[in-house]
């Protein structure tokens, strides 16, 4: 069998003494688009905080092309081949947009490649280009959204985890970022983790689907499984009905 | 109630960003003609802006590291006033010998960078670096430690005496400008050396690979480090730029006053703290701005305040203060990062 790229295998995060995610363990492969679904509170972007080494995980580890990078800083780990594009985009607004595209390059020492590179992302998303010079605060959300992606395509990951893509976007611009991912992977090979609330368009982007909820995997599968939705659904909101009526007594 | 409701109405009308460009450039405008139409009123606006450029640099250092690090440093006035020292020799004895103080000028000013630099990344790596993960309120206590060990450091090494330091005498003799209008060599110097160094410090913040990613941790530290910023080599940079405005107001400061006391870094730091707070914490524009206002009124006040009451004159820039927060509380040139998180 071939290594994963990225393991994460049976972490364990608290903050403070309550934690976040228990035993959770994800694989990615090389070329491979995997989607982390689950409502709000569920410990995704803690996941892909602690697969960043910003967060370390109390128990377990994460691997990254065979090697342990838990407890790893997080420049550490981006210079190693994993780029995440956060929740909420943070842009460096008061710098411009190309400043925001170059220090995203600025780890890179081949230079002619990275002009390359950021002639490919403006043509990748023309408005990057065509403002450039304009302060990266002054982009609607949506162009935001996608001068994170061309900021950490730069980096020249090996992986790129992203966190709620379409968070606060207009469906038509969901489907525009969604666009460009799968042909991220189809022509450049790329592989992504993605993190969603919603499974529907995770659903239709990803290879592999897994289901998170209370800090724990519910379910785990090859999207085309998955494609009915009812197992999903279940996973995502909970198994049964009295299940359900449990947790609504807790609140 | 209808007071109130013009008084919200005003307020409101001042936290507009280009309203309150307008008043500046008008305030500025109004002050440079009532200035040059005076001889006596020119010497004051050249003595206060020179006041507004040492406060100025001053509170740069200060704003610098607390919109990298959210520290903030009131070990700075220490190593103002360690700097002047470092100018004479070592001792308890009561009259004091110039050393470095007595090299040329050019040698001067390298040693005192040097060693301010030096200061700066000794406090950094053996204070800052261990508590950076812990809050900004303990980092500031832990600073307000520091330079007490530094203050007595300097009573145990030099005594608690004040000690005379002469260097560049020749700088505070008057120069006549115009007719009737001649102010000290320093305060011209002051003001353009200060106009220079803030030229530099743009020119490595827009331009340079290093002063992008300062920019960049300074607004997002945790994103600007998941793209590869190295943390450490950033925040050092920032002491070692806090540093270095440290040993430029040192030297302005030593020169103009001629004395060393261990306390002098004191009321240094009040006024450099309180401009970056009204020019708005973690903004570099807003530090240079707020160091100005406070120069500027400081100076103003102390000139136009009748007589009586002109021994309060700090009272008055104080009640300025105290206005100006009460009308922005975020402060005259806002950070991203602090609008961000309110």
């Amino acid at each position: 069998m071939v290594e994963p790229l990225l393991k994460v295998d049976n972490i364990t995060v608290h903050y403070g003494r309550l934690s976040a995610v228990r035993e959770v363990s994800i694989t990615v492969n090389q070329g491979e688009i995997v989607c982390v679904v689950g409502p709000n509170g569920a410990g995704k972007s803690t996941t892909l905080l602690t697969i960043s080494g910003v967060l370390a995980p109390t128990t377990g580890d994460v691997t990254f092309s065979g090697e342990r990078i838990n407890g790893m800083r997080p420049e550490i780990v981006a210079r190693k081949g994993i780029s995440q594009v956060p929740e909420g985009r943070h842009v460096f607004t008061t710098l411009s947009v190309e400043e925001n595209l170059r220090i995203g390059a600025q780890i890179r020492s081949d230079k002619t490649e990275v002009e390359k590179d950021i002639k490919w992302v403006q043509e990748l998303f023309p408005i990057l280009g065509e403002r450039r010079r304009q302060s990266a605060g002054k982009l609607s959300g949506g162009e935001q959204q996608m001068l994170v992606i061309g900021r950490a395509l730069l980096t020249k990951p090996k992986i790129m985890t992203i966190d709620e893509p379409s968070l606060g976007l207009a469906p038509n611009i969901v489907d525009r970022v969604y666009e460009v991912l799968t042909t991220l992977r189809k022509e450049r090979g790329m592989t992504l983790l993605i993190v969603e609330q919603s499974s529907e368009r995770a659903l239709k982007a990803a290879d592999r689907l897994y289901v998170l909820r209370n800090g724990q995997i519910q379910i785990e599968g090859n999207a085309s499984e998955l494609q009915d939705g009812e197992k999903v659904r279940q996973a995502y909101f909970g198994f049964s009905e009295t299940e359900q009526q449990e947790d609504g007594a807790n609140f | 109630m209808k007071d109130l409701a013009k008084t919200l109405r005003v307020s409101k009308l001042l936290s507009n960003k280009k309203v309150l460009l307008v008043l500046g450039l008008a305030i500025a405008i109004i002050g440079i003609i009532v200035a040059v139409t005076d001889p006596v009123r020119f010497q004051i606006l050249i003595t206060s802006v020179s006041e507004g450029s040492f406060y100025a640099l001053a509170a740069l250092g200060i704003g610098l590291l607390f919109g990298v690090l959210r520290l903030i440093n009131f070990a700075y006035g220490d190593w103002v006033m360690l700097a002047g020292y470092a100018l004479i020799l070592p001792s308890t004895a009561v009259t004091s010998t110039l050393i470095i103080g007595s090299f040329h000028p050019v040698l001067i000013v390298l040693i005192i960078i040097g060693f301010t630099v030096l200061l700066s990344v000794i406090s950094e790596g053996t204070v800052f670096r261990p508590m950076r993960n812990t809050s900004p309120a303990i980092m500031m206590i832990a600073s307000f430690a520091l330079g007490y060990v530094l203050q007595n450091l300097t009573i145990m090494i030099y005594g608690g005496r004040p000690k005379s330091a002469g260097i560049f005498e020749e700088l505070t003799q008057q120069v006549n400008l115009a007719e009737g209008v001649s102010v000290p060599l320093l305060k011209i110097i002051t003001i353009g050396v200060t106009a220079l160094l803030l030229l530099l410090l743009t020119l490595f913040l827009q331009r340079t690979k290093i002063g992008i990613q300062m920019r960049a941790a300074a607004e997002d530290f945790r994103m600007a480090r998941m793209l590869g910023v190295r943390a450490n080599f950033v925040i050092a940079m920032a002491f070692v730029i806090s540093g270095f405005l440290a040993s430029f107001v040192s030297l302005m400061y030593v020169t103009q006053i001629g004395i060393l006391t261990f306390r002098m870094g004191t009321p240094i730091i009040v006024f450099a703290f309180i401009a970056t707070v009204i020019g708005g914490m973690g903004s570099l524009v807003g530090s240079v701005v707020g160091g100005m206002v406070v120069g500027v009124s400081s100076v103003v006040l102390k000139n136009i305040l009748p007589g009586e009451i002109r021994g309060f004159s700090d009272a008055f820039v104080f009640g300025l203060v105290i206005a100006i927060l009460l009308a922005r509380p975020q402060g005259l040139v806002p950070a991203k990062s602090a609008r961000e998180r309110v």
